[in-house]
Formats: C-alpha cells, structure tokens, sequence
C-alpha cells in the first residue's frame, strides 16, 4: 500500500522573518522535515491549506513529544528542523529515502488488473468490424448477380455508363481520337487488359497456314460449284447454246423471275456510267414532252393560218347560229311571257 | 492516358502447328473441341495508337457475307463501314439485299433514300445521284440495290454491280478506298449478284453449329468463284458461355473453319438499341465492348491483318483485406 508518510525537502531557505515570531527562534537549518498525514492511500497530495507550524527542537528529547501532540491534527504540517549533522541519522534517512522510493512506485500487477476490462471491448470492437466487412461483401457479390444484365445499374457499373450522363452533371469525353481509349487499361505485371468493367487474358491463336491449306483442299474436294450465267425460271426450257451447269433455276416469284427487262443492257451500261447531265429517261420523258407540245403548237399554228380573222364571218354558219338564236330566242320569249303575265297581275293586284 | 497497345506483324505466326489431319465438321469427334497443346505466348498485339495505313490496292472491294441470316452481316457492315470512315478513308456501302432493304435503317438514312440501283440502270437517274452521303461522316455513302416494290432486271445483277463498281472507280471526285458490299442471306441468285465484283470477303458467322455449317458451305463457294482473301468476324460471343462450356470458344470456332480471324464481337443490348435507333453502335460515347471490337477489326482490315491472340474472360482481380472497407 503505498502511501507518503513523510518528505523530507533539504532547503537553505530562511524562514525566520514569517515564522520567527512564534517560534522565536531562527531556523537556519539546512534541514526541513514536512510530515504530513496521509489523507488518501492512494494519491498524495499538497495541500496547501494546511498550517505550517514551526516547533522549535532543542533538546532531541523534545521532538518526538512535540510531533506526537501535532500528529493527532490532521491538517498540520510539521516543519522541525534539525541540528546539524548527525552521521547515524544520515544513514537511516537514505534507507528511508530509498524505502520510500520503492514504495511509491506502483506495481505492474496492478496496473493490468486496473486494465483487464478494456480489452474485452476492444476485441468485440475488432470482430463487429470483421463481420460487417464479411456482410458488405455478401451483399455487394448478391446485388451483382441480382442486377439484370444491360440495365442501367449494370451499365453503370460495368463503366459503360456514367451515372452522372442521366442527371445532366457530367462533363462530355473527348472521344473523337479513336486510337487513344481511356476505357482499356493493359496490365503491366501479367497479360491481361481491363476493358469496361471485364478483366481479359490474352490467349494466342492456334491456326497455322498449313491447317488452312487444309481446309482449303477440303472444301474444294466438298463443293464443286460454278458460277451461273443463266436464271430461269422454274417450267423454262434449257436454250441449246447454254451450258446446264451455268444455269440457275430461281422460283416464280424470285425478283429476278417476275421482272421483265425491257431495257437493253449497252443502255443500262450507259446509264450507269453517266456522269452529268440529264439522265436518259428523265431526258427521253422530256423530249417526247417537247415533241408533243411542239406537235400541239404546230396543230394551232395551222389552224391559225387556216382561219382569217377579217373573213372569219364567211366561216361563220348562220344556220347553225340562226337556229340556235332561234331557239334561244323562243325560250326567252317563253320565259319573258311568263314574267310579264306575272309581273301585270302583281301590278293589277297592287 | 492509357491505350491498348497491341503490335501488328504481318509475320508468321510463332506456334507451333497441330495435328490435323480430317475434316473436323464431318468427324465424329465431339463438337467442342479443345486443344490440349499449350502454345508459347504470342508478343504480336495490335497498335492501336496510330492511323491504319490502307494495304492493297484501292478500290478495296469487300463483300460481307454469312449464309445463314440473322448473324450480324447488315451491323457489322454499318459499323465496320462507319469506323473507316472514321479512320479517314472514303466509303462506299452498298446494300445488295434485293426486296429485303437493311442497312438504310441501321444507319438511320431511311428517309433520305431516293433513287436505287434499279433508277439508275433504267435512267431515272444518276449515280451520283443514288449515293446518299451521311451527314456525320461526310466520306460515308450508302447505295442502296433496290427499292422493297422494285425488281432488278433479271440477268443484269452481277453486271449491274460490276458497272456500279466500275463507275465509282472513274468518278470525278476519285475512287473511293472502300467499297463494302451487304450480302443477302442464303447461295441463291442474290449471293452471286452480290460477291460478283468482290475481291476480298468477310465471313461473319455465331458460335454455334448451323452457323458455322453454312460459313464453311460460303466459304467453299467464294473459293470457287476465286475469292481467296477471305476472314471471319465471330459475332455474339458470349464469353460467360464460353467459360462454362456451353458455346464455343473462337479459337474452337476458327480451328473448325479454317479462317484467319479478323475480330470477335462480344454480344451486347446495345446493338439492339443502336438499330433501334438508326444510330450504329461506334458511334456511341462512351464507346462498348463491342463498338471496340467493331473498331478493332476495321483496323485490321485496313492493314489486312488478322487477330493473332483472343481475349478470354477470367475472374477479376483479388484485392487486399482492406479493400473490404473501401468498396
């Protein structure tokens, strides 16, 4: 148990104007005892509250009597102060400097009991972390394979897609240099490429020229074929000039069956290669046009010339005319009777 | 900023070759093949950080065939075409389908289609006239064959595409440096009309075994009628399939036709929305899986390079303890 029950201070001080009064005596000792009363196990503490009372001790027969009256308070300090040098008392006071030395050191013992229940916390503060790391993994690995491919979620974590694209806050990639591509990234230490979320390892070709020769020679022994010259249709006959083997027969409503070539080929040709002007039909259309109005123009013309406007009365057919102004004529008066009957009896009534 | 730096080589390649000694489509050897034999790692990758130099002579005449339909030839033709005029070169697609009309809607120029090949042999127009230029890439024309209610004069299609091929080549404003041809599906009257000009093919099949017996059938004929360049775009491959053994793998896919590689296309719902949409899928920013690999094979077109290493799927990298607190 460890506690202060003395302290010794070696000072040169002199006290003699504050406490000289009381004691009247001077004390020039270069020997201070303060004894203090443990008021906890524990802790020392200075209190500076407590009275200084200065004794004098004159007689070593004395001292002891006058501490014991003072050790009954507690709050008193006891400065005695001793004469000089006296070569027994020097031993026992190193002993009892060095007793009190170990005595105030605290055992390790009791320091680790003093810590035993942190470490129970700190071991359950470790294990939650651990366990919370384990779930978060879990539940990130599940989210993965629940997430359908190609949805949004997956593009964005796939790195196709930039989740900030959809709310409008991303800045725009400058992605019109096809060769340098951010989104493919080589790894140096092994031969694998990181492409949009993946990781890739190379793995080499495997075909030589001679397995393709191979094929070739397979294939070639497997389909023999040659390029036909001649569609006909399903039901034709084979014209005698014409190898069988060129001809393809195509099904009746096969484009190339059902259409009828009513252009020739050299003008086809010609019609490909054109490269300015008018394009032959679209010229042919507008030269019949121009034909029939200059057709329609040369009609009129000839009627014109045929028909003279100062004799064009000869050419008028009074029969005609005169029977149909007489027609007319006889209806108006028809008409003009019926009107003026009408109009005589509105008079004749007003 | 990091870029996919993969070397091109015209060389050789360094394996070492297989046995194979039977035809492996006919054989009764199960049909997944896999190879056992481990080859040396292979260095040659492809460049990606300069501009393709075009090899060949130019008009480069590529029909882009399959056999059986539904397989990518119209998508790859849009994208493959779109990425080379994005490197630069001048292009012509043509769309030989005749009655069933494709490539306009891909890449979203439906509307502005006029005049066809038909209007041009009959003389309703010119040829400049048919040509419909895109107006994002102003190199890029689409000619298309035939209007769906129009018919081509019967005997005249191999002819007729000859023509047109010819009279792109003398136009006043140049040759162009491509000429990309879209094959109708099947071997019929359509498929002649269309390989007719060509002088290289693309062969663009799906791994799995119909299509791949109808790659090896085409192929056969486009060998017949002397076309000898020919390479093949593996589409829709699913590489998640793949690593359960439940498609083939490219390398199975090529070992079975024989066919220098020139890319694979990994499946992707954003073709779907690309066709939707009328706008082809390189174009997308940013650019997907597979507007890469379309990207990827125009370059090796240009150069007449084939892929010399495949990409395979494999488990993301393992990270550290402390990777669990920071996500």
């Amino acid at each position: 148990m460890a506690s202060i029950d003395s302290l010794q201070f070696h000072s040169l001080c002199n006290v003699q104007s504050s406490i000289g009064r009381r004691a009247k005596l001077r004390i020039p000792s270069n020997l201070v005892v303060f004894r203090r009363r443990p008021v906890n196990l524990n802790w020392v503490q200075v209190e500076t509250k407590r009275r200084f009372v200065c004794r004098a001790i004159g007689d070593s027969s004395t001292p002891d009597e006058d501490i014991q009256n003072t050790q009954n308070d507690d709050d008193v300090v006891v400065v005695v102060a001793s004469t000089e040098s006296n070569t027994p008392s020097d031993s026992e006071n190193s002993v009892s400097r060095f007793r009190s030395m170990i005595t105030t050191l605290p055992p390790v013992v009791f320091v680790m009991k003093k810590c035993s229940g942190n470490g129970i916390w700190i071991g359950i503060c470790i294990a939650a972390t651990v366990l919370v790391a384990a779930v978060r993994t879990y539940v990130v690995r599940k989210s993965r394979d629940n997430q359908p491919a190609g949805s949004v979620a997956d593009l964005v974590r796939r790195g196709q897609l930039r989740s900030g694209d959809r709310r409008g806050i991303s800045k725009s990639l400058n992605y019109e240099d096809p060769f340098n591509n951010p989104f493919v990234k080589l790894d140096k230490g092994n031969s694998t490429v990181e492409m949009c979320g993946k990781v890739y390892r190379l793995a080499p070709v495997t075909l030589t020229e001679k397995e393709q020769t191979i094929h070739q020679k397979r294939r070639s022994r497997a389909y023999q074929w040659k390029r036909p010259t001649t569609f006909l249709k399903e039901g034709d006959s084979i014209p005698p000039d014409v190898d069988p083997d060129t001809i393809r027969w195509i099904p009746a409503n096969h484009p190339f069956a059902t259409t009828v070539s009513d252009i020739d080929q050299d003008l086809a040709q010609t019609n490909v290669y054109q490269k300015q002007g008018v394009p032959f039909r679209i010229r042919a259309e507008h030269e019949a046009m121009q034909k029939k109005l200059e057709a329609l123009q040369n009609e009129e013309k000839l009627n014109n010339l045929s028909i003279d406007s100062q004799n064009a009365r000869e050419f008028q057919r009074p029969y005609k005319l005169g029977t149909k102004l007489e027609g007319e004529n006889i209806q108006k008066n028809s008409q003009d009777n019926v009107t003026g009957n009408s109009s005589s009896e509105e008079t004749h009534k007003t | 900023m990091a870029s996919l730096r993969l070397f091109s080589t015209n060389h050789q390649s360094l394996l070492l070759p297989s046995s194979l000694s039977h035809n492996p489509l006919t054989s009764s050897s199960p049909r997944f093949v896999k190879n056992p034999i481990r080859r040396s790692p292979i260095r040659s990758v492809l460049q990606f950080n300069r501009k393709p130099e075009l090899a060949g002579e130019k008009p480069r005449i590529v029909v882009i065939t399959s056999g059986k339909g539904g397989v990518g030839k119209t998508t790859t033709t849009a994208n493959v075409g779109l990425s080379l005029a994005r490197y630069g070169f001048s292009v012509v697609a043509i769309d030989a389908d005749l009655g069933l009309r494709n490539l306009d809607l891909l890449l979203g120029l439906e509307n502005r289609v006029n005049y066809t090949c038909v209007e041009v042999i009959n003389g309703d127009c010119r040829l400049d006239q048919a040509l419909v230029r895109d107006k994002r890439w102003s190199n890029f024309e689409l000619l298309c064959i035939s209007k769906p209610r129009s018919k081509l004069p019967m005997g005249f299609g191999g002819k007729a595409l000859e023509w047109l091929v010819d009279a792109l080549k003398t136009r006043p404003e140049g040759s162009p440096d491509f000429i990309i041809i879209d094959c109708p599906a099947g071997i019929d009257a359509g498929f002649i009309t269309a390989i007719t000009p060509a002088n290289e093919a693309i062969l663009v099949t799906t791994p799995d075994i119909t299509a791949l017996r109808d790659a090896d059938r085409v192929t056969g004929l486009l060998e017949c009628d002397g076309i000898r360049d020919i390479k093949m775009i593996v589409n829709r491959v699913r590489t998640d399939m793949i690593k359960g053994e439940d498609m083939m793998s490219v390398l199975d896919v090529q070992e079975m036709l024989g066919l220098s590689l020139l890319g694979a296309i990994p499946e992707d719902s954003e073709v779907i929305r690309s066709t939707n949409r009328g706008f082809p899928l390189v174009l997308n920013k940013p650019p997907t899986l597979a507007g890469l690999a379309f990207e990827q094979a125009a370059w090796r077109l240009v150069e007449q390079d084939s892929m010399k290493a495949v990409m395979v799927e494999e488990e993301p990298k393992k990270r550290g303890f402390f990777s669990f607190f920071g996500g």
